[in-house]
């Protein structure tokens, strides 16, 4: 069993703290040939059979350095092959082990049906589209491999202000759905949609809090640094206080996420609790560092912005805020 | 997380011991200052009794010598039982036990110890009105006189000072030098001449404080722990007695009162208003995540990796959920919280809004207050740099 701070040690010797935003496609080729694509595929399917713990200090420090390369959307592609009974399963699994990329889109899918079965509308929130091989998507006959390159299949960036990621909204236009592609059926979709659900949030919830993490440690630093009235700003109480709720707000956030992702039987609105409290924290975080910096804060010349951009954006992946927090009070009502 | 399988035998001989025994209308017994006097001295035996009151104490005492992992599991229990929690006994079992077991004499602790779990009260003489969140800027005098301290001064602040048996008093000796050192730890007669008690009206109407008022009190040289001028060392010890346990305990007792919101919401019949279900979800995630982290803390305690800040993090992470549950309780109960109605004492559910939500603000202020937390975390778990010590007017 490897230890989760070896994980760490390794991840943060390729991926160090000072590179921000590293090469999309020379993080890809990293990121396989450390394993951590396959780091949650079991051992007799060629993966290293590691659990929700170690993929989520992965995910971390992956927030920490604001990855540009797609590796939640991949691990979650893979899961659901992995999960499927189609008959192509494993050679599936060998290209994606390998590198290949299969991601599952992170927005929701608007689709409809046509009288002869063909499908035409848009799955959003795909990230980096351009370099898979199929897309795993949620169509309305349950979970299917839609090939970016088929017939009635296209791809359209949407430039986002995340400098960090790429996003693309997959369009079908009359397109035919391979039987041989499909994951789930209708009634099983669901199934397979909690499970990755829940996956997805806590991922999303590591990238959160380690980048809300990095952010802090910019601003601590830069308070020290900054000087006016003959002495460093981090000496003021009115501001060192802001940044003690910044602490407290992510030490928080990061308790209840490693107590979802070590709880095996967390429901899915447990993890997207834990998902919407560490991408609202983030945002708060990344709020607070930009006005404690300052001027600077406001320029592209510090790196300070992209991360409160990274933040803004992962609020709204899987669901808002506004959407879970109303789940959760519902669920949470009906209990008690 | 499964607990090793001697925590589970624990926990099911306290649940067992708590089915029988917890007393189910405390309540409604609770209701008045004396009754709830009386409630809490009737719960603390039976707790003693059956070996639950002191699970930190050491072996020799009944009930005593449990690991903080065993003590998790039997303040856990009593959470989720709802038990009223030992408020009374709170000083005299943590703050006083810390104190004469970590730097008494021997012949005080046999003196004291044995009294506390009989029932004697203790509390706290340390706040002033000029020494609050600077402690040591307390000016009670005592001067030695022969064989006793005569002392003068003004405490506040004091939980339950006007039940109690017993004072841990600070005390200035000297004025000379830092103003740490001139300090003298002392054990008070809250019966001694020259002591009056004055309870502290709350703005919820609680008298759970009181000021002492010290008038050339006598109190013998034998009373004194520790050396003269280094009773600052020994307050450290009281004030480090109880770290983590009673946050937990209250996290979780906050998660089980997320039932009395539930209620209002359906009580106003607002379970589908989306906008109120919004915020009733983000106060259930807000909760659970002080409840993980409490929960965290105690478990980096048991495996010695606890950090210095980590317990300022969860004492201002539990006041501020406090704070939003007792705000929504008070925003979806309307006017009808505006009435005074009855209020049990000592609970974080007095049964009306209003004074739960005035309650809040006891957590924010009392036991170094949010900003004294803040400091902490920013200039030692930060690093950032202290201000300047100097100022003039």
């Amino acid at each position: 069993m490897i230890e989760l701070n070896e994980l760490t040690d390794a991840a943060q010797k390729a991926f160090p703290a000072e590179a921000l935003s590293p090469g999309r496609d020379d993080s890809w080729r990293l990121v396989t040939e450390m394993g951590w694509l396959i780091v949650r595929l079991p051992e007799n399917a060629g993966g290293l059979g590691l659990g929700r713990e170690a993929s989520t200090a992965i995910h971390f420090e992956m927030g920490r350095v604001l990855a540009t390369t797609p590796l939640i959307p991949a691990q979650l592609g893979l899961q659901a092959v992995l999960a499927s009974s189609m008959a192509g399963r494993s050679e599936w699994v060998e290209r994606l082990a390998g590198g290949a990329y299969a991601p599952l889109h992170l927005l929701p899918a608007a689709l409809e049906a046509a009288g002869d079965g063909t499908l035409s509308g848009t799955i959003g929130g795909v990230f980096d589209a351009d370099m898979a091989a199929a897309v795993v998507a949620k169509l309305p006959g349950g979970y299917a491999l839609v090939p970016v390159n088929a017939a009635g299949v296209t791809v359209h960036e949407r430039p986002i202000w995340d400098a960090s990621r790429r996003l693309f909204d997959v369009v079908l236009d009359g397109y035919e759905a391979d039987p041989a592609l499909m994951l789930t059926d209708a009634a099983s979709a669901s199934a397979l949609h909690d499970t990755l659900a829940c996956e997805a949030h806590l991922a999303l919830a590591a990238d959160c809090l380690g980048a809300a993490n990095a952010a802090l440690d910019l601003t601590v630093e830069y308070m020290k640094m900054r000087r006016q009235f003959d002495r460093p700003i981090a000496m003021f109480q009115a501001l060192k206080h802001r940044a003690a709720d910044m602490k407290t707000q992510v030490a928080v956030a990061e308790a209840l996420l490693w107590s979802g992702v070590r709880d095996a039987q967390a429901p899915v609105t447990a993890c997207a609790a834990a998902k919407t409290l560490a991408a609202e924290v983030f945002a708060f975080v990344t709020e607070e560092a930009i006005q404690l910096h300052g001027g600077i804060g406001l320029t592209e010349e510090h790196p300070i912005h992209r991360f409160m951009k990274r933040a803004m954006l992962n609020l709204q992946l899987c669901g808002s805020p506004d959407l879970w927090n109303e789940r959760v009070g519902r669920e949470a009502l009906a209990l008690r | 997380m499964t607990d090793k399988p001697d925590l589970d035998a624990l926990r099911s001989e306290v649940r067992a011991f708590l089915a029988a025994e917890a007393p189910a209308e405390w309540r409604d017994t609770s209701r008045t200052q004396e009754d709830f006097v009386r409630t809490q001295r009737d719960w603390f035996g039976k707790l003693v009794k059956a070996g639950y009151a002191i699970p930190h104490w050491p072996a020799a005492f009944p009930g005593g010598g449990r690991s903080l992992a065993e003590q998790k599991v039997i303040y856990e229990e009593l959470a989720k039982a709802d038990c009223p929690r030992l408020l009374l006994s709170f000083v005299s079992t943590y703050h006083a036990f810390a104190t004469l077991h970590e730097c008494a004499s021997t012949e005080q602790q046999e003196r004291y110890l044995p009294r506390i779990l009989e029932g004697e009260t203790w509390c706290q003489g340390f706040s002033e009105p000029g020494a609050g969140s600077d402690l040591a800027a307390i000016k009670t005098r005592a001067e030695r006189k022969g064989d006793v301290y005569v002392v003068n001064g003004q405490k506040v602040w004091s939980t339950m000072a006007q039940v109690a048996d017993k004072c841990l008093l600070l005390v200035r000796t000297s004025s000379d030098g830092p103003k740490q050192a001139g300090i003298t730890y002392l054990l008070m007669d809250m019966q001694a001449s020259g002591v009056t008690v004055r309870p502290i009206h709350q703005i919820q109407g609680d008298e759970e404080f009181a000021e002492i008022f010290l008038d050339n009190v006598e109190i013998p040289v034998s009373e004194r722990v520790g050396e003269e001028g280094k009773g600052w060392a020994v307050a450290q010890a009281t004030l480090a007695s109880e770290r983590g346990l009673t946050l937990m305990e209250l996290s979780y007792r906050m998660r089980g009162a997320l039932s009395r919101v539930a209620e209002l919401i359906r009580d106003h019949e607002h379970e589908e208003d989306r906008g109120v279900l919004r915020d009733f979800g983000h106060l259930v995630t807000q909760v659970d995540a002080v409840c993980a982290i409490a929960d965290q803390f105690l478990d980096n305690r048991i495996n010695g990796i606890e950090r210095v800040g980590d317990a300022s993090i969860v004492k201002n992470s539990y006041s501020r959920a406090l704070r939003a549950y007792s705000k929504l309780g008070l925003r979806l109960g309307g006017v009808e919280e505006q009435y005074i109605a009855p209020i049990t004492f000592g609970d974080l559910n007095t049964g009306n809004w209003m004074a739960d939500f005035m309650n809040s603000y006891a957590w924010t202020i009392a036991g170094g207050s949010e900003e004294v937390q803040r400091n902490i975390i920013a200039e030692r778990m930060l690093d950032m740099p202290r201000e300047p010590k100097a100022w003039v007017a």
